[in-house]
């Protein structure tokens, strides 16, 4: 196996302080080294024994390329990877991949699906496209994550002309599920179970939660006339109440909130002033809708909400690591003790010190060593944490891309319409195939009817067959070399070429099947079908 | 009957999920077989009871978009409300049901009706949620829908046929598994007539095995470098879903293996197809079978479309009764007749009827229900419930009974939190005494 040339943190220093002009700003790998640090004596009491060893070349190259872009790398990419003698080639990779435009889609359709997945109904999924374009943008000219976020909280206007309207929309405005939402993805704080009664392990109360609410109620979604395709306007009315709101069908918002009373469901409730359960801070009575919610936004988003950092952070580092700090990545306190905590506030701290500079800590985070090992199942509940990388099941649209790429398909359907990202080719796929990127990934398994569509769909198997016009087929002409074809299959499906007793394996297969094509097609399948394939390693 | 024998003789079988051979081999001469003279589908039936759980199952004949009552189960026809529809009487003495159910007002022994169904949902896709896991939607949970509450109680995880299976078009917010996790998630086919999709190998099945042992071979090396138990999940989801495509059991999803006059007694139709199926599969040992019926959305021109669709369902519901009855199979299937709502009682200018949630209907038969019966009672116009009132929750917690789950069992949420299956409600005791 080939090894890459030995990893030098003083020569990323080097790198890092010469590109960048704010010296002020901590560099990824002078954070990445702290971390690492920190984690050995948090976690390890400075022993190192049971820590995974420095990942191969090949695994980082697959790793990165899946993380950053969703895609998996060229054959032609790997080898120049591998060949690349510079010391410096696994920061170099990262900063190259994070200057390929697709880096800011895939993250975009990370975040699409967190939004989308808690959808409470399909129409919000008219707003896949739009959150998907919008996110891409931001993450890809590097908007620093705070503004990423208010606005969300602050969007009004046209589903199809402003992303950002897609948090509301997923909630059809209702104000209850829209705080919740926006509590848990930003600040990680399921404040929601407080909905109908005083929690039970987390110190929030049901009042705490209805004043939180009490900063959304003027909001609505209602359908713009009847356009076809339908499109959604996200409003705000800062009227007087024009009647008493319908909850299923909110075609408007009311000038405040009421707090519902449990005994009397029919009963008017509790007039609920706005006011942020964090910091006890609020607003009168009366407040216009901008007001509201850019002063959410701000109190939200200041840097001394450590929630907020912390949760962007933590994300991160689950979806990066295989593991979180907190796991579920979403439910992170009050009252619960992250894995290391010394290290999420300096890893947070840090973040806001960039300024929520989004490409900063996915760089740091790469740059630790904890993200550059070798990957091990997730770990039992009573080994450590981060002693390992996980394998991550690949999302939907990471597995439609890897798919495609190893079996030559096109992608399909006019990717640039208002609809397509949520009615086509790719849509359906991950209909099929994608999952809620919250969920604890121990949760997250396979199904039969993916096992079943993987294995038997006629529209994969088609590309799967040798016929002239197939990939298979074109490389089976160009290479009539059975272990140079084997080679070349599996660094197209595992981006890797095959080990010494792989193939053997499949050097003997081959020669048991009388038709070359046939024991190639079946290599094929099996690779496609392989456990690696569906992970990121 | 040789050749019968050697066709299961392959099927690597367990006690719940399939027949051992050597079970199969001791049942036979217990009923005769050996005169030869039974089929494939009386040798699954022979152990169905083995196959579920409890014995159980269920089938929910599902009619999205809300069908009207006043054209269905609850005429009015001397009301203005009741418009056009005329009532019937049914086999059962000073119960009438609209006249556009003519075959299921024969079998009307077998149903208890629920006219004083009431809730607070009437957009269709709260409202379908709420009627399919007795919860309204929230962002942080997803509820479990009833067919998997069915499938993760009353299911056996070895079988090698899923354990719900949800047939017709899809329609949004019907739900999933959720937190009971994917497993459970319906097995849907789009439609009855032919074989669910990707159950049939694109190779011989020489090859198609061929191929699962090259794939396993090559697992070997990541499952020695740090995806021991990745490789060992994977491959048992591979090896469930390979032994359901190989399994004759799969004969189950094609109704063309019934006789002519069976298929002619459900129907030709997508509805009476489905219905059909929904049989066979619980012969299998199915215990969860979904089969959908729309668009009763009827805004516009309500009596006429009403009338179209209770031509649609009047058939093939009451020969699934009528079979069941006669397989010894209704006794243990409760077969659920429901909407997301009922329409207004007012009939609007386009001669359509709108949304209306307060007061609708809901059809029990078997699983231990008396039929014969009515529960509940609007006023004149159908414009509110004046008698024996029943919640979403009440009717969940009458399915729980039925089916005898415990409606009180809690199944995590993903941040630990627990709920109930049924969270409140009350059994409605009358619908089975």
């Amino acid at each position: 196996m080939r090894r890459s040339a030995a990893f030098t943190i003083t020569l990323f220093l080097f790198l890092a302080t010469a590109a960048r002009a704010d010296a002020a700003v901590p560099t990824p790998q002078a954070t990445a080294a702290k971390i690492d640090n920190l984690l050995l004596s948090e976690i390890f009491a400075g022993k190192r024994q049971n820590l995974s060893s420095k990942v191969d070349d090949e695994t980082f190259l697959r790793r990165i390329t899946l993380d950053l872009i969703g895609e998996l790398p060229t054959p032609g990419e790997i080898t120049e990877f591998t060949f690349d003698p510079d010391d410096a080639k696994y920061s170099k990779a990262i900063a190259r991949l994070l200057n390929n435009k697709l880096y800011g889609r895939n993250w975009a359709r990370y975040w699409r699906d967190v939004i989308l997945y808690r959808r409470s109904e399909d129409r919000a999924l008219l707003s896949a496209g739009p959150v998907e374009k919008y996110l891409e943008e931001q993450f890809n000219t590097n908007v620093p994550w705070n503004k990423v976020a208010r606005s969300f909280i602050t969007a009004k206007g046209s589903i199809r002309d402003d992303g950002s309207t897609a948090l509301i929309m997923a909630q059809q405005g209702r104000p209850d599920e829209t705080v919740a939402e926006i509590s848990r993805i930003f600040m990680g704080i399921q404040i929601q179970c407080a909905q109908c009664h005083d929690h039970k392990t987390d110190r929030w109360t049901r009042e705490q939660f209805h004043e939180l609410v009490a900063f959304f109620p003027r909001v609505a979604v209602r359908r713009d006339g009847q356009k076809k395709p339908p499109v959604f306007n996200v409003v705000a009315d800062d009227g007087p109440a024009f009647r008493r709101a319908n909850q299923a069908n909110r075609l408007r918002g009311t000038p405040e909130h009421y707090m519902p009373d449990l005994e009397k469901p029919t009963a008017k409730g509790t007039l609920m002033k706005p006011k942020f359960f964090l910091t006890g801070k609020q607003l009168p009575l009366g407040t216009r809708d901008q007001d509201r919610r850019a002063q959410l936004a701000t109190w939200i988003t200041t840097d001394d909400n450590v929630w907020f950092a912390n949760a962007y952070v933590n994300r991160m580092w689950s979806e990066l690591i295989g593991e979180g700090f907190f796991e579920p990545v979403d439910d992170m306190g009050p009252d619960r003790k992250p894995n290391a905590p010394k290290a999420l506030a300096t890893l947070a701290g840090a973040f806001v010190e960039s300024g929520y500079d989004t490409k900063w800590l996915i760089t740091t985070i790469m740059s630790t060593d904890a993200y550059q090992r070798q990957s091990r199942d997730r770990r039992k509940g009573h080994e450590k944490p981060f002693a390992a990388n996980c394998p991550q099941r690949l999302r939907g649209d990471q597995l439609f891309n890897a798919l495609t790429t190893a079996l030559g398909i096109p992608e399909g359907g006019n990717a640039s319409t208002y609809l397509a990202a949520s009615r086509g080719p790719r849509a359906q796929f991950n209909a099929g195939f994608g999952y809620d990127p919250s969920f604890d990934r121990t949760e997250v398994r396979m199904s039969i009817p993916q096992a079943l569509a993987m294995m038997n769909s006629p529209l994969i198997s088609r590309f799967m067959t040798a016929a002239p016009n197939t990939a298979l087929g074109k490389l089976l002409a160009q290479i009539k070399d059975d272990e140079a074809a084997i080679v070349e299959l599996y660094l197209r499906c595992l981006a890797r070429e095959p080990t010494d007793k792989e193939l053997k394996t499949c050097l003997a297969y081959r020669k048991e099947i009388a038709s070359r094509n046939e024991a190639f097609e079946d290599l094929l399948w099996s690779l496609i079908n392989s456990t690696e394939f569906l992970h990121r390693r | 009957m040789t050749h019968r024998l050697v066709r299961h003789s392959d099927v690597n079988i367990n006690r719940r999920g399939q027949l051992h051979r050597r079970d199969l081999l001791r049942a036979l001469p217990a009923v005769g077989l050996a005169a030869g003279a039974l089929g494939w589908t009386d040798l699954v039936s022979l152990q169905a009871e083995e196959l579920r759980k409890k014995g159980m199952s269920c089938v929910l004949l599902w009619m999205q978009g809300g069908p009207s009552q006043f054209e269905t189960f609850s005429p009015k026809p001397k009301h203005k409300n009741g418009g056009e529809t005329k009532a019937i009487s049914t086999s059962v003495a000073g119960i009438h049901y609209a006249e556009n159910l003519p075959q299921v007002a024969k079998i009307a022994d077998e149903l208890c009706v629920i006219r004083s169904m009431s809730s607070k949902e009437a957009s269709h896709p709260r409202a379908t949620y709420l009627l399919h896991t007795g919860q309204v939607p929230l962002a942080a949970v997803k509820f479990p829908t009833l067919g998997s509450i069915v499938a993760h109680n009353l299911g056996d995880d070895q079988a090698d046929l899923p354990s719900f299976v949800r047939i017709g078009a899809r329609f949004q917010n019907s739900g999933s598994g959720g937190i009971l996790g994917v497993q459970y998630d319906p097995f849907v086919m789009a439609s009855a007539g032919r074989l669910p999709n990707n159950t049939t190998p694109n190779t011989p099945e020489d090859r198609y095995r061929r191929r699962l042992g090259l794939l396993g071979k090559l697992e070997d090396d990541y499952q020695q470098q740090g995806g021991e138990q990745a490789v060992k999940d994977h491959q048992q989801v591979y090896d469930k879903a390979s032994r359901m495509i190989l399994s004759p059991r799969m004969d189950a999803f094609d109704i063309e293996k019934e006789s002519r006059t069976m298929q002619q007694a459900y129907g030709s139709s997508e509805f009476g197809r489905g219905c059909l199926m929904a049989r066979r599969l619980l012969q299998a040992g199915v215990p969860m079978v979904e089969v959908s019926l729309g668009n009763w959305d009827t805004h516009t021109d309500n009596s006429k479309r009403s009338k179209d669709l209770c031509g649609r369902l009047d058939q093939p519901y009451a020969q699934l009764i009528r079979d069941l009855k006669q397989q010894g199979m209704l006794e243990r299937t409760l077969v659920i007749w429901m909407g997301e709502f009922g329409r207004t009682p007012r009939i609007n200018p386009r001669g359509g009827r709108d949304h209306f949630a307060p007061a609708f209907n809901a059809v029990l038969a078997g699983g231990g229900v008396k039929g014969g019966q009515v529960i509940g009672a609007t006023d004149a116009g159908g414009q509110a419930v004046i008698d024996r009132r029943v919640g979403v929750l009440d009717l969940f917690q009458t399915f729980c009974h039925s089916l005898g789950i415990d409606a009180d069992d809690e199944n995590d949420t993903p941040i630990g939190r627990s709920i109930k299956i049924v969270d409140g409600g009350e059994v409605v005791e009358e619908v089975f005494s």
